[in-house]
C-alpha cells in the first residue's frame, strides 16, 4: 500500500516537476544583488584607487553605468584587476566582470568571454605640445621613443612597424611621461587613452598624435559560461552610445588632450 | 512558448493532490481517494471513523473504483505532460529552423552588402575611365545592387529587432545609409567630371570618399554587425529554453508513464488475487499501450531535442560564424582598394586588414609580412595540426567529418593564396597594383569566396537536415498521443466494468 501512495506522490512531483520546467541559469550576472567589478588601480584617466573601495576613471564610470543597466539597484563593489590576473580573476569568479584597459585578443577568448568591446583604443604617441616633426609612426626614424620595461609597445614600432627608434629605458609609463616633460625623450607610445589618461593630469605639456597604428578593443572581461550576462552587458553598451552617456564620459575624462574621440558604437566581439 | 492543452496535467494535479497528506500515516486504505475532490480528503488517522463508508473504501467496488480514478488521472497526467514537450519541441524547431534561425543568417549579409557598397565606390574612384575588371559601370551596378540588398536586409534586421534598443539601432543605420550615400554620390560625381586615368583619381574625390568610408567603417558596419550579434541571441535563448524544456518533459514522461504502469499492474495483481482470475486482457493491452507510448514518446522527445541540437551547434552557429567571416573577408578585401586609393590613409587601410585578417584567422603576427608568413604554416600544417584561432580556428574545432575539413582545407589553401597575391599587390608600384587588384587579386578572391560559400552550404544542408528530421519525428503526433490515450482510457474501463458488474 505504502508503495502505492509513494506512487502517487511521486506523480504529484513529477507533475509539479514538468511544470517548472525550463529552468534558469543559476550563475549569471544579469539581476544579481551585488556586482563584484575588477579595474585598475594604477590607470591615470582609466582607473585609479583613491582609497579602499573607492576609485575614479572612464573605466570606473563605464562600469557603473553597465552595472545599473545590467542589475538594477545591485550594491557594486570595486576590487583591483591587475593585469596579470585577470583571466584568473573571472575564472575563479572572484569578480563578476572586468573594465581595465582590458584588450580583447583571440588568446584571452579561450579563457574568458569579453562583452564590448566598449571603446576600441588605438596604439599612438605622445609627444610635447611644442613638437611638430612628429605626425605619424614612421616620422620617429631617429628620434627617442621611452621602452617601458615589460611592455611591448616599443616593438611595434621598432620591430613591426620597422621604424629605426632610438629606445631609451623607462621604469613605467609614470617615469616615460616625466622624462618626455624633461627632455629625455621625445615620444611615448601605447594605447591612446592610457596616454590621454597622463596627458590630462600634466594640464597642457603634451598632445597626442592621433597616428592610429594599432586596434586595441577594450572589452569587458566575463566569465566564459555567462553569455546572457555578456549579451545584457552588451545591450547595455549599445544603449549608452544612444543616450550619449559614453561620448560624455569620454570626454569627461580626455577632453583637450588632442586625442580624437570616437563616439559611435564599436563593433562587438560577440558572446560566444 | 505555448501551451495548447495545459488543463489535463493541471487538473490531475489539482485531484491526486488530497492523496498526499494522508499518505504516510494511513495503512489500510488503497491508493488515492476517488472523485469528489472536494470532499475527499482523509488526512489523518483520527479523521477516518467520522467518514461516510464509501470513502473509506472498505468495500471491493469502492476500492475498484478508487484504483480506476487513480488510474484515469495518471493516464490523463502522461497525456498533459507528453502533449506540453512534444509541443515544446516542435516550438523549438520551428523558431530555430523556420523562422528567426534563417533570419537571423540573413542579416548577417547586411554587413556584406553595406560593405561591398564602400568596395565599389572605392573601385569606382580606383579605376577612373579605365576598363579594368569592367569598368565602372560594372562596379556601379554592383553598387546599386548591394544598395538593394542592404535596403531588404535592414527590413528584415527591423522585423527581429524586439526591442527599443535594437530598433533604434535600425534607425540610426537607415539614417547613417542616406549619408553614406550622400557623401558617395559626391566622390563619385567628382571622379566622374575629372576623367582620370586609373589610380590617380582627383584629390577633392578621395577626400569625400574618406569622410564616407570613415562614416562606414565606424559609424554603420559596427552597428549592422552588432544587430546580427544581437538577434542570433534569440536563436539562443529559444534553444537553451525549448532544449531544457523538452529535456525536462522527457523525464517528465518517463517519471508519470512509470507510475500510470505501476497502477495498471497494481490493478491487475488486487484484480488477480481478490476475484482469482490470473489475467484481465483489457488491463493487459492497456498496459501494453501505455508502455509503447512511453517508450514512443521518450524516444521522439530525445531525437528532437538532439535534432535542436545538432541545428544549433553544426548549422545554425556555423552558418553564422561563416556569413561574419565572409562578411569581413569582402570588406578587408575593400581594404586594399581604399589602401591603393588614398596614400594619405594608406597606413591605416593597411592596419584594418591586418586586423580583420587576424579575425578570420588568427595567428600571431605584428605585421603583413609576419601574417603571411605564419598564415603558410598553419595552412600547410592543417589538418594534421590546428594551432590557429577566429572564425576558421572555431570552425576547424567544430569541423566534423572528412567532408567539412577537406572543405575548410580548401578554403583555407585559397584564403592563403588570396593573400600571397596581396603580398605582391603591395610590393608593386601603384599603377601597376590597381591593374593587379583588378585581375588576379579580384579573381583570387573571388575564389576563396566560392569555397567559403561552399563550406557554408555545408552547413546550411545539415541544418536543414535536422531540422526536416526532428519535423518527421514530430509529425502525426497530434493524433497519435489523443488516440492512443482514448483508446488506453476505454480499455481500462472495458477491463474493469465486468468486475463492478459483479456487484450490482
Amino acid at each position: 500500500m505504502r508503495a502505492r501512495i509513494a506512487l502517487a506522490m511521486l506523480a504529484v512531483l513529477a507533475l509539479t516537476a514538468a511544470g517548472c520546467g525550463a529552468g534558469g541559469d543559476e550563475s549569471s550576472i544579469v539581476g544579481k544583488d551585488t556586482l563584484v567589478i575588477g579595474v585598475k588601480p594604477d590607470q591615470p584617466g582609466l582607473g585609479v584607487k583613491k582609497r579602499e573601495g573607492v576609485y575614479e576613471g572612464f573605466d570606473v564610470d563605464v562600469a557603473k553605468a553597465i552595472a545599473a543597466r545590467v542589475a538594477k539597484g545591485a550594491t557594486v563593489r570595486f576590487v583591483d584587476a591587475p593585469s596579470a590576473k585577470r583571466e584568473s580573476l573571472l575564472e575563479s569568479r572572484q569578480v563578476d566582470f572586468i573594465v581595465a584597459s582590458y584588450s580583447i585578443t583571440p588568446e584571452r577568448k579561450t579563457k574568458v568571454a569579453f562583452a564590448g568591446p566598449y571603446y576600441v583604443a588605438h596604439q599612438d604617441i605622445l609627444v610635447r605640445r611644442d613638437e611638430t616633426g612628429i605626425r605619424n609612426v614612421r616620422d620617429l626614424r631617429g628620434r627617442s621613443l621611452c621602452k617601458v620595461a615589460g611592455s611591448t609597445s616599443w616593438r611595434r614600432v621598432q620591430e613591426e612597424r620597422g621604424v629605426p627608434v632610438r629606445l631609451v629605458d623607462g621604469e613605467s609609463y609614470s617615469d616615460c611621461i616625466a622624462k618626455l616633460r624633461n627632455g629625455q625623450v621625445d615620444a611615448v607610445s601605447t594605447d591612446d587613452l592610457i596616454l590621454a589618461g597622463f596627458a590630462a593630469e600634466q594640464g597642457n605639456a603634451f598632445k597626442i598624435v592621433n597616428a592610429r597604428f594599432t586596434d586595441e578593443r577594450y572589452g569587458i572581461g566575463i566569465h566564459k559560461s555567462d553569455i546572457e550576462g555578456c549579451e545584457a552587458i552588451n545591450k547595455a553598451i549599445t544603449a549608452l552610445y544612444q543616450d550619449g552617456t559614453i561620448p560624455k564620459l569620454l570626454k569627461k575624462w580626455f577632453d583637450g588632450t588632442g586625442l580624437e574621440l570616437t563616439d559611435t558604437v564599436p563593433q562587438f566581439e560577440g558572446c560566444d | 512558448m505555448t501551451m495548447p492543452l495545459p488543463s489535463p496535467a493541471q487538473t490531475a494535479q489539482q485531484t491526486v493532490q488530497p492523496a498526499q497528506p494522508g499518505a504516510p500515516a494511513a495503512p489500510a486504505p488503497p491508493a488515492p481517494p476517488p472523485a469528489p475532490a472536494g470532499r475527499a480528503a482523509p488526512p489523518a488517522r483520527r479523521l477516518l471513523p467520522r467518514l461516510p463508508q464509501r470513502l473509506r473504501l472498505r468495500t471491493v467496488p469502492a476500492r475498484i473504483r478508487a484504483w480506476t480514478s487513480a488510474i484515469v488521472i495518471a493516464v490523463l497526467a502522461l497525456f498533459g505532460v507528453a502533449w506540453v514537450a512534444i509541443d515544446d519541441a516542435a516550438v523549438g524547431l520551428r523558431v530555430i529552423g523556420r523562422t528567426d534561425g534563417p533570419q537571423v543568417v540573413a542579416t548577417a549579409d547586411l554587413y556584406y552588402s553595406l560593405s561591398d557598397m564602400d568596395t565599389q565606390v572605392a573601385n569606382i574612384l580606383l579605376v577612373g575611365e579605365q576598363q579594368l575588371g569592367g569598368g565602372r559601370e560594372a562596379a556601379l551596378r554592383r553598387y546599386e545592387e548591394s544598395r538593394a540588398k542592404a535596403g531588404e536586409t535592414l527590413l528584415q534586421a527591423a522585423d527581429l529587432a524586439d526591442d527599443e534598443v535594437e530598433r533604434r539601432t535600425v534607425q540610426e543605420l537607415l539614417n547613417g545609409l542616406s549619408q553614406y550615400e550622400r557623401l558617395a554620390a559626391r566622390a563619385m560625381l567628382l571622379s566622374d567630371q575629372a576623367d582620370h586615368p586609373a589610380g590617380s583619381p582627383p584629390a577633392e574625390a578621395v577626400a569625400s570618399y574618406r569622410e564616407a568610408t570613415k562614416l562606414m567603417r565606424l559609424g554603420l558596419l559596427p552597428k549592422a554587425y552588432n544587430l546580427t550579434l544581437e538577434s542570433g541571441s534569440i536563436v539562443r535563448r529559444t534553444y537553451e529554453e525549448q532544449h531544457a524544456a523538452v529535456q525536462g518533459g522527457r523525464v517528465a514522461v518517463a517519471v508519470v508513464g512509470l507510475v500510470t504502469i505501476g497502477l495498471l499492474v497494481g490493478l491487475q495483481v488486487y484484480l488477480a488475487r481478490r476475484f482469482r482470475r490470473i489475467l484481465n486482457p483489457a488491463l493487459l493491452v492497456a498496459t501494453l499501450v501505455v508502455t509503447v507510448l512511453v517508450g514512443l514518446a521518450m524516444g521522439l522527445l530525445d531525437r528532437a531535442a538532439e535534432d535542436m541540437r545538432i541545428a544549433r551547434e553544426k548549422g545554425f552557429n556555423s552558418m553564422l560564424a561563416l556569413s561574419r567571416a565572409r562578411a569581413i573577408s569582402n570588406s578587408l578585401h575593400g581594404d586594399q582598394s581604399r589602401y591603393l586609393l588614398d596614400r594619405q590613409e594608406a597606413d591605416t587601410y593597411e592596419q584594418v586588414y591586418l586586423e580583420k585578417s587576424q579575425t578570420v584567422l588568427y595567428t600571431p603576427a605584428g605585421n603583413l609580412t609576419a601574417y603571411y608568413r605564419e598564415l603558410g604554416r598553419v595552412v600547410g600544417e592543417y589538418p594534421r595540426r590546428t594551432d590557429f584561432l577566429g572564425f576558421f580556428g572555431t570552425e576547424a574545432r567544430n569541423a566534423a567529418g572528412g567532408q567539412e575539413r577537406a572543405a575548410l582545407a580548401e578554403t583555407l589553401k585559397r584564403y592563403e593564396a588570396f593573400q600571397q597575391e596581396d603580398r605582391q599587390l603591395r610590393a608593386q608600384a601603384r599603377a601597376g597594383a590597381v591593374q593587379q587588384l583588378m585581375s588576379r587579386v579580384a579573381q583570387s578572391f573571388q575564389a576563396y569566396d566560392e569555397a567559403l560559400v561552399g563550406l557554408k552550404n555545408m552547413h546550411q544542408r545539415s541544418f536543414e537536415a535536422a531540422i526536416a528530421d526532428g519535423d518527421a519525428a514530430l509529425s502525426g503526433w497530434n493524433y497519435a498521443l489523443p488516440g492512443a490515450i482514448v483508446a488506453a482510457v476505454a480499455l481500462i474501463f472495458v477491463g474493469v466494468r465486468p468486475r463492478l458488474v459483479e456487484y450490482r
